[in-house]
Parts: structure tokens; C-alpha cells; sequence
């Protein structure tokens, strides 16, 4: 049966390899670049239960299924749930996180457009998982 | 002629027997079962998503039972027991044995299938094929709940006495004179995904009893309010489901490697770089589990780890297709129905592939995970190459088990229905996934894109439907109507004889 | 295919406030460096296939006998 050279085979397992080394590298750059939390970013704290999301600023205000947050500044969410797991997410600006009882998770962002943009939760809660939605109004500067 | 396996018996002497065709016959039904049913709720997912708002289905808790056991059905009691129906017929065959090695084992490995079935049915749980605790355990109404981790308890202890029923049949009762270097990669395949079955399964095994305790209130493992801690449940889960997806694809992937190489008239390109690519595949599969929880607050360095992991196991899924297109090349291919569904199944395999490397691409994964993007990528693999290949080997094993060839015709325009439906809805579900679409949703918001590209997806999913039910019809029809096959060589393209399939009542001791 | 590109390692240690990293806009970015692969990939490997069924098809003028063919093995 082997009367025909694997060197074909070797070549491309090779090019594979080298493109999964190169899938790889910029993923982990890109990765390690925007983990990378700005030291004065405003810690907003994220609570997520059957069936909405509570959002409570530095400053003590608490906001139930909108949060207004202001353009060019940086955010970081720390993320828990009451109850079960959700997932916090604003789409539009990459931002997921799952919302694990007992656990505190973190993700920042900083918002380069102003307006209205969706915030959802991605991961299966229970009877009203589809509409466990929030607002996000990102402000201009005033 | 009639092969004495084929000659009409009644149904006790079936169901009653140990004999391997008659067990596989068993599986085969049970699974093709399992697919009408489980392709009948993601018909009526589909209708439901069309527009924005209810639909037919009145509320989400209906809606979130059938996604539920709609992936139950066709992962556990579609694919699985269709890969045990092909490796009882053949198992034996090619290891040249009279009967797999532990008949009674096989028999009660196959009438634990029934009863789990019953009780998935019959519960019809909500909290989707994860069961993610805390959900599954303090939130999840019972007893649909309980009746499902019972169900899936049955189908573990099922899958593990299979798998050790084909280890050992390949591993102990192969014929002397047939080396494990020279064994048939069809049963290379069963061989290595049996064991991965077996190193994976117990901890999923142990992840349900577990489960089961806590929503008893007798445990607390991964209840946050006793202490315990639900990304375990998520850890044990992945451990062994990432794996089985390897269980799952790598019959599939066999069942190529018979039907290519007699169609395309030509041996297989490399059969120790398609056993090389198996082993190294069922090793490195153990590396990527948690790929699949990024986003539950892992750590760079973890998800480094796992993103290193999943990349590793891309190589021996690509060694597989160099193989299949080598074989191919050069040869003078005959495009029947099983050839087709071979070929579509690989070209899929690699859309769903390279959707899979993004997926596990650290910061694509914000992106994509638990969004549509993720809906079409596995789809893209189960339907899209599993299925492919499964639907490819029933029509290609459909003469040795029935005597009698299917309709051709049907055949092929079930195949031409079904590729174009899966590209429509799994392409699309991608690119809706992108948009932002969550998954496991009952109803989404009117946003244009989305209403469009649903109803997109809907219409594929009714093509497929179509294509479904022709093949329904056409397997009802020939098995009982169809005319006789040539069993020497039902298709004919010369070589070998089908299947030897004198041997499968002769003993060789 | 050689794929020349700037690691800028500067960007993260940038911490001056009103210059963050626009997540966003990096992680798109990698979406589209990678689809721009696996649209070529894809393209190579569905190109092949497609090429394949096409000149080795049974009913194409240039098909001819495999070697294997005349023994009636393979």
C-alpha cells in the first residue's frame, strides 16, 4: 500500500501547524492586550437574577434594567448573580461575562459611541431567559 | 438471495435475541426513531423563531423543554446509538469474529436505551442538554428534571457497557490472522472512540449522581447556598462532553473511510496516517474541555492553556481529510447516494472546523459564545458531518441489512434538499450569531436583521424537513418494496465483495 | 502566505485616561485578520474538492480505469 511518498502529507501538516501557531499568537495578543484593566477605570458593580440586572455605580446610585454610563471614560464590571447563572452582555461592544453565583467576575470596556445599545443575558436562566434584557445609554460629556 | 439474517422472523425473535445484526437492528431502529422525533421539534423551534412574539407555542417554558430534549434526543439517542447499530453489524464482520464478545452485555447495553428514552419523553426537562447547575439543581422543575438526569444515568451506563463490549471484541476476538495495524479503519474508529467513551463517561456519571443528591437538598456540590460550587458541575460536564464530541465524530469520520475508497476505486490513501490521526485525535481531545467556559471568569493563563489545547486537536481532524481527498484523487469516483452524503459531510467538515478554531480563539469566543455563532458551528458538525456521514452509511449498509437497494433517485434528492437546507440554516445562524442573537431564546426582538435572517433559516429548515421525509418514505417503502440488491456489489463498481456478509452467521472457532 | 504583522506592545501599557483600548474595534479586527484566512483556506480546500468531483467523476471523458481496477481489489 505504501508505494506512494507521505512527504505530501507531512507538508501539510506542517502548513496546518503553522497556521494554528499563527491563529494562535494573535489570539493570545490580543487577548493579553485587552485584559489589560486601566487603573482608573469606575468599578460598576452588576448583579444579575431571575429575570433583570441591577447596576449600582461608585457613587451609591443603583439603576434596575437601564445604566447610563458616559462616553471615553472606562468601566469595570464586576459581575455576581443572586441565583442562577447568566451571562452579561452588551453585544455591540464585545462584553461578555457570565454571572456566577459566588463568584465575582470582572470585565471592563470603554464606550466609543454615544447611544442606546442592548444589554442581554447569554446564558440559559430559566422561563424568561429571552427577554432579560437592560438598556445601555452611553452619554456624551457634558 | 436472501442471507439468513434477512429472512422475515417475528418481532419476539428480534427483540429477543443476542445475536449482533439483530442488536444493531434494534439500535437502527431506535435511532432512526430518535431522529424523526428530535427533527420534529427543531421543525417546530424553527416555525416558533419565524417572527418575532408567540408563535403557536404559547409560552417559553414549552419552548425551553423542546430545545431541551430536541438536542437530547439527537445527541444520546440519535448518533450515539446510530454508531453502536453500524458497529454491531460490522464489528464482528471485519474483526471476522461469530458475534460481538459479550452478546448478553450488548443485548443489555442496547434495552437500557428504551427506558431512557421513555423517561426523557416523558419529563420533557427545560434546563437545555447542559443542565448547568445552580439552574438544574435549586431552579429546574422536577420531576422532568430528575427524570432526565435518570434517563441520561441509563444512557452512561449503556454507552460504557457498549464501549467495553467493543473494546474487547476488537481488541480480543479479532481473528489471528488479522493484525491491529491491518484492522479496517471503520473499526479503528469504534476502536478509539470506545475508549475515549470509556476514560470520559465515568465523570459525567459521577457530575448526574451528584446532581441528582443536590436537588435531593441531600448534597450541596455545586449549590452556591450550601457551599458548593457550580463552575465544578460546568468542569465535569465539559470533561466529558468535550470528548464525546470526539466519540460522536469519529464513526462518522470511519464511516467516510469505507464508503470513499470503494467508490472512488482506489484504497484508502494512508490507512496508518487515518490510525495515526484517531489516536492522537482520542488523546488530544482530552486537552480543549474547557474551551467551552471562557466566559465564566477563567484566567488568562487557563484559557491560554485550553485555546493551546483545542488548537492541538486541528491537526488530526485535517490529517483525516488530506487522507479523504487523496483517496479520492486519481480514482474513478461513482457518485451514488452514500458517496454524495461522504463528500458533503467532508466539505461541512471543514466549514465547521474553522468555525471552531475562531470559537476557541481567546477573544472571538466574547463574540460568539452562546450566541447563534455557536447554534451553527456544533450544528455544522452533528448535522453537517455526523449526520452526513450517518445518513451516507445507512444508505450504504441499507442492502446488507434489508436485502433490497433503496430508491436511488430519493436517495440523491434527499442528499441535494439536505445540503442546501443545512448551508442555509447553519451559514446563516453564524452570521446571526454575529449580530448578536443569544441562543435558547423563545423570542427576540424586532430588529430587521434578525426577523430576516430567522425566516431564512426557517425555510432551510423546511427544505430539510422535506428532504427528511422523503428518506423516510424511500427506507419505509424499499425495505419491504425495494428490489433485491446484488449483494456481491450493490452499486456496481467491481472490487471486492460487499461486506463478506456470509460470514456474519458462520463462526471462525 | 506570509502574514507580516505590527505586535504593538506599547498599547497596553498605555494607561493615560481618555486613551483606552477600544476592545471593540481589537477584537473585530482579529475576526476579520481570521476570516480573511479561513476564507482562503476554505477557498483552497472547497476549490480542491469541487476540482476533485469534477475531473475524477466516473462519467468525465478523462476518467480511465484505476490501476486497482483490473484486479478487482483495493
Amino acid at each position: 500500500m505504501s508505494e506512494h511518498s507521505s512527504w505530501p502529507e507531512w507538508i501539510y501538516v506542517g502548513v496546518v501547524v503553522a497556521l494554528l501557531i499563527y491563529v494562535g499568537a494573535e489570539a493570545w495578543n490580543i487577548e493579553r492586550i485587552i485584559e489589560h484593566i486601566p487603573s482608573d477605570a469606575e468599578i460598576i458593580q452588576v448583579a444579575g437574577q431571575q429575570w433583570f440586572w441591577t447596576f449600582e455605580h461608585e457613587d451609591g446610585t443603583k439603576e434596575i434594567g437601564e445604566l447610563h454610563l458616559k462616553k471615553d471614560h472606562a468601566y469595570k464590571f464586576e459581575v455576581v448573580s443572586k441565583d442562577v447563572i447568566h451571562s452579561f452582555n452588551i453585544h455591540d461592544y464585545v462584553v461578555l461575562v457570565d454571572a456566577v453565583p459566588g463568584r465575582v467576575n470582572t470585565v471592563w470596556f470603554s464606550p466609543d459611541e454615544s447611544g442606546e445599545f442592548d444589554i442581554q443575558c447569554r446564558e440559559y436562566c430559566g422561563l424568561i431567559h429571552y427577554n432579560m434584557r437592560a438598556k445601555l445609554y452611553v452619554d456624551d460629556e457634558s | 438471495m436472501t442471507l439468513e439474517i434477512q429472512k422475515p422472523r417475528p418481532i419476539w425473535q428480534i427483540m429477543f435475541s443476542t445475536h449482533h445484526t439483530d442488536v444493531g437492528l434494534l439500535y437502527l431502529i431506535t435511532s432512526l426513531a430518535a431522529l424523526f422525533m428530535g427533527g420534529t421539534l427543531a421543525l417546530a423551534i424553527r416555525l416558533e423563531l419565524f417572527l418575532p412574539g408567540s408563535q403557536f407555542i404559547s409560552d417559553s417554558m414549552t419552548f425551553n423543554r423542546m430545545f431541551t430534549v430536541h438536542g437530547t434526543t439527537l445527541i444520546f439517542l440519535f448518533i450515539l446509538p446510530f454508531a453502536s447499530a453500524v458497529g454491531n453489524y460490522l464489528i464482528p464482520i471485519m474483526v471476522r469474529y461469530k458475534d460481538m464478545a459479550y452478546p448478553k452485555l450488548n443485548v443489555i447495553a442496547y434495552w437500557m436505551i428504551p427506558p431512557a428514552f421513555a423517561l426523557i419523553w416523558l419529563g420533557f426537562a427545560d434546563f437545555t442538554w447542559n443542565a448547568y447547575a445552580p439552574y438544574s439543581v435549586t431552579r429546574a422543575p422536577g420531576p422532568a428534571a430528575d427524570m432526565w438526569i435518570l434517563g441520561l444515568k441509563l444512557l452512561g451506563i449503556s454507552s460504557i457497557l457498549g464501549a467495553i463490549n467493543f473494546i474487547v471484541t476488537i481488541l480480543k476476538c479479532k481473528h489471528p490472522d488479522l493484525p491491529l495495524s491491518k484492522v479496517p479503519l471503520l473499526a479503528w474508529s469504534y476502536l478509539t472512540s470506545s475508549l475515549i467513551m470509556l476514560v470520559a463517561m465515568p465523570t459525567f456519571a459521577a457530575a448526574l449522581l451528584m446532581l441528582l443528591t443536590d436537588r435531593l437538598g441531600l448534597s450541596g456540590f455545586f449549590n452556591p447556598a450550601m457551599g458548593g460550587d457550580p463552575i465544578a458541575y460546568q468542569h465535569l460536564f465539559w470533561f466529558t462532553f468535550h470528548p464525546e464530541v470526539y466519540v460522536l465524530v469519529i464513526p462518522a469520520i470511519g464511516f467516510m473511510y469505507d464508503i470513499i475508497p470503494r467508490f472512488s476505486r482506489k484504497p484508502i490513501f494512508s490507512h496508518v496516517s487515518g490510525i495515526a490521526a484517531f489516536v492522537l485525535l482520542s488523546i488530544v481531545g482530552f486537552a480543549s474541555w474547557a474551551h467551552h467556559m471562557y466566559a465564566t471568569g477563567m484566567s488568562f493563563t487557563e484559557k491560554t492553556v485550553f485555546m493551546i489545547g483545542t488548537l492541538s486537536a486541528v491537526p488530526a481532524s485535517a490529517m483525516h481529510v488530506f487522507n479523504f481527498i487523496a483517496t479520492m484523487w486519481g480514482g474513478r469516483i461513482k457518485f451514488t447516494t452514500p458517496m454524495m452524503w461522504a463528500v458533503g459531510g467532508i466539505a461541512l467538515f471543514f466549514s465547521a472546523g474553522a468555525g471552531g478554531v475562531v470559537n476557541s480563539a481567546m477573544p472571538l469566543d466574547f463574540m460568539t459564545h452562546d450566541s447563534y455563532w455557536v447554534v451553527g458551528h456544533f450544528h455544522l458538525f452533528v448535522m453537517g458531518t455526523i449526520a452526513f456521514g450517518s445518513f451516507g452509511f445507512l444508505y450504504y449498509i441499507f442492502p446488507f441489512v434489508t436485502g433490497r437497494m433503496y430508491n436511488e433517485k430519493l436517495g440523491k434528492i434527499h442528499f441535494i434538499m439536505s445540503f442546501i437546507g443545512t448551508i442555509m440554516v447553519f451559514f446563516t445562524q453564524h452570521i446571526l450569531g454575529l449580530y448578536g442573537m443569544p441562543r435558547r431564546i423563545f423570542d427576540y426582538p424586532p430588529i430587521p436583521e434578525w426577523i430576516a435572517m430567522n425566516q431564512f433559516i426557517t425555510i432551510g429548515a423546511m427544505i430539510i424537513g422535506i428532504g427528511m421525509t422523503i428518506f423516510l418514505i424511500n427506507i419505509i417503502y424499499s425495505s419491504g418494496k425495494g428490489k433485491e440488491a446484488n449483494m456481491d456489489d450493490p452499486w456496481a463498481v467491481g472490487g471486492e465483495k460487499y461486506y463478506y456478509p456470509y460470514q456474519s452467521k458462520t463462526p471462525h472457532h | 502566505m506570509i502574514m507580516i504583522y505590527p505586535i504593538n506592545f506599547s498599547l497596553a501599557l498605555e494607561d493615560d485616561p481618555g486613551k483606552y483600548i477600544n476592545r471593540k474595534a481589537e477584537v473585530w479586527n482579529l475576526f476579520y485578520r481570521m476570516m480573511t484566512v479561513a476564507f482562503v483556506i476554505g477557498s483552497v480546500v472547497s476549490g480542491t474538492l469541487i476540482w476533485l468531483v469534477w475531473r475524477f467523476r466516473e462519467s468525465n471523458p478523462k476518467a480511465k480505469k484505476t490501476k486497482y481496477e483490473e484486479q478487482g481489489k483495493w
